[in-house]
């Protein structure tokens, strides 16, 4: 049980405004990490900012072990992100993105393991990306959290886009890549996921964290699922009640 | 910012050249483009090369210093807001944010547009190069400074007003505001000038009203194509502001001061509209900057055929017009 991403009372600001306020989480290596939160809550202000993306306004944010609160660049370089799917280059085919940020297709390939498949990355290569659907946009996007071969991956609602089957292959492909030691931690509106394959989490709700998802809790959710969605449903509606 | 850390150096590069090279090979694939391309480029060379070989000495070079400067303050510009870019949202923000990849990137497209700058003055007027590449590294050196200012709200959002400026001016009733300006503030000039002169007036009054109201967002534009909706159906939306100014600023100019100042205000009001439809079906083919990149050769072509062929004008508009709404129109969203 060793933590590798330590955050105390990190605040994040953008448009002037306060999104994230003093929220406080502790990831332990080998692990799946789950935001949930409703629209705006600050999910993806709060990862964006641990990969370097943003800068903190405030607080302590240690990653093994070493204060990082300051230094973007190192936040970025600690973690794999994938960026968001519309953003990528229609210029570009699969194969060219994925080996510009990650070298030679050969070398990338071990470091996706499962997700190769999982993906179907192999019909992605020689595609355009501006001739992709939004899906498979995702796809690509997902694969270049992992292709510079980040042990701790960040990704910010990776099943949006994607159809049943690429959903549960992805979600099935991650969770034996956790096993394996890998450190995941993923923006989720889906609460199923977040019960069945997530081992710990929080919800966030207007930039503070509402409730804490232990590993206990999430055991028993993955139990009754259905209760579990109750429960936390009713804790979105009051937490973003006026 | 911290400093290099090891990893591939000129990734960062590699990256946006391959972009460029990939949309250069892409848009100009077929002979007739690639012929279009290199016509306007002959002819802008010949134009500046004719122009300014007819000027004396320190009136070219000063024209060549003051051009240096504003193509190294867009250059640099462009590439500062390029880095925003890849710090916030591209698969290579590490080394974006990184201190010495940074200014290896910026040195290594600067100095790409140095020396297109030289060739360009070279053919041009060689001896116009002790002004345009001094102009073209204080350009740049000043954009650099001043970017890292205006820039550094990037992702932090501080872009409200400008925003909120954008969407208003957008609206129609922003267009008949500006017709109702245009005629107060003719009137009130032709105090003090008359024929000729106010036309000029007139004419400059338009243009910066029409190029204000067909402001084009290229976010929206592509957020609009995901949507599915069509070519002209974006460029509709976006002209009703400068359709009611142009069709009540016209008829009132030509009743109140002279069909002559009326024409110029309905040919400028329609070149902002032609303006602004290019660079809408562009940005429904291209990312930003290579739009605008391609704009502004057609629009190069476009002002050389004014003062060389002007009666062919409405036909090569046609034409350049067609050829984009023919490409944009391939552009669809699946969200399979």
């Amino acid at each position: 049980m060793n933590p590798i991403i330590d955050l105390i009372a990190v605040s994040i600001e953008r448009t002037g405004e306060r999104v994230v306020r003093h929220v406080d989480l502790t990831v332990i290596d080998g692990s799946w990490f789950g935001l949930i939160g409703a629209n705006g809550s600050g999910k993806t202000s709060l990862l964006r900012a641990l990969a370097g993306r943003l800068p903190f306004a405030s607080g302590s944010c240690r990653i093994d072990g070493v204060e990082m609160i300051a230094d973007r660049p190192a936040r970025a370089t600690h973690f794999g992100f994938s960026p968001p799917a519309d953003t990528l280059p229609d210029a570009l085919r699969g194969r060219e993105v994925l080996e510009l940020v990650g070298g030679d297709i050969e070398t990338i390939w071990p470091r996706l393991g499962p997700l190769r498949e999982a993906l179907g990355l192999d019909a992605l290569l020689d595609r355009w990306i501006g001739d992709c659907s939004a899906g498979m946009r995702q796809r690509i996007t997902i694969a270049l959290a992992f292709a510079q071969g980040h042990t701790r991956v960040i990704l910010d609602e990776p099943f949006n886009w994607l159809d049943p089957v690429a959903a549960f292959d992805l979600r099935q492909a991650l969770r034996g890549m956790v096993d394996n030691g890998l450190t995941l931690m993923t923006a989720l509106h889906d609460l199923g996921t977040l019960a069945v394959a997530c081992d710990a989490g929080i919800m966030l709700a207007g930039g503070n964290v509402a409730m804490e998802l232990d590993s206990r809790l999430l055991e028993t959710a993955a139990k009754d699922p259905q209760a579990f969605e109750r429960q936390t449903i009713d804790q979105l509606r009051a937490a973003s009640a006026p | 910012m911290a400093e290099e850390r090891p990893g591939p150096g000129a990734r960062l590069f590699r990256y946006d050249q391959r972009i460029a090279t990939n949309a250069a090979r892409s848009t100009f694939s077929a002979w007739h483009d690639r012929l279009i391309a290199a016509t306007v480029l002959l002819f802008a060379l010949a134009a500046a090369r004719s122009w300014l070989l007819d000027r004396a000495w320190p009136i070219a070079a000063w024209t060549a210093f003051g051009a240096g400067i504003m193509i190294g303050l867009t250059a640099s510009r462009q590439i500062a807001m390029r880095l925003a870019f890849h710090a916030f949202d591209g698969p290579l923000a590490a080394d974006a944010l990184c201190l010495a990849l940074r200014r290896r990137y910026l040195i290594a497209w600067c100095a790409i547009g140095l020396t297109l700058l030289a060739i360009f003055t070279v053919i041009v007027r060689p001896s116009l190069l002790i002004a345009s590449l001094p102009g073209y590294v204080i350009g740049a050196f000043v954009g650099h400074v001043t970017g890292n200012f205006s820039i550094a709200g990037v992702g932090g959002g501080k872009a409200g007003f400008g925003r909120m400026l954008r969407s208003w001016i957008q609206r129609p009733g922003a267009g008949i505001v500006a017709a109702a300006i245009l005629p107060l503030s003719l009137a009130f000039t032709a105090q003090y000038l008359r024929g000729d002169a106010l036309i000029v007036v007139a004419g400059i009054g338009t243009a910066l009203s029409g190029l204000a109201l067909t402001i084009v967002d290229d976010s929206s534009v592509r957020f609009q194509t995901i949507a599915g909706q069509g070519a002209w159906r974006i460029i509709g939306r976006q002209a009703r502001g400068a359709m009611l100014f142009v069709g009540i600023a016209a008829p009132v100019c030509a009743f109140v001061f002279a069909p002559a100042l009326a024409a110029v205000v309905a040919a400028t009001s329609i070149a902002t509209l032609l303006l602004m439809a290019m660079r809408t079906l562009a940005y429904r083919i291209h990312g930003k900057s290579f739009a605008d990149f391609i704009v502004s050769i057609l629009t190069g072509l476009l002002i050389l055929t004014a003062f060389s062929m002007p009666i062919v004008l409405p036909f090569v508009g046609i034409a350049i017009l067609w050829q984009l709404q023919r490409r944009s129109a391939a552009r669809t969203w699946l969200l399979a």
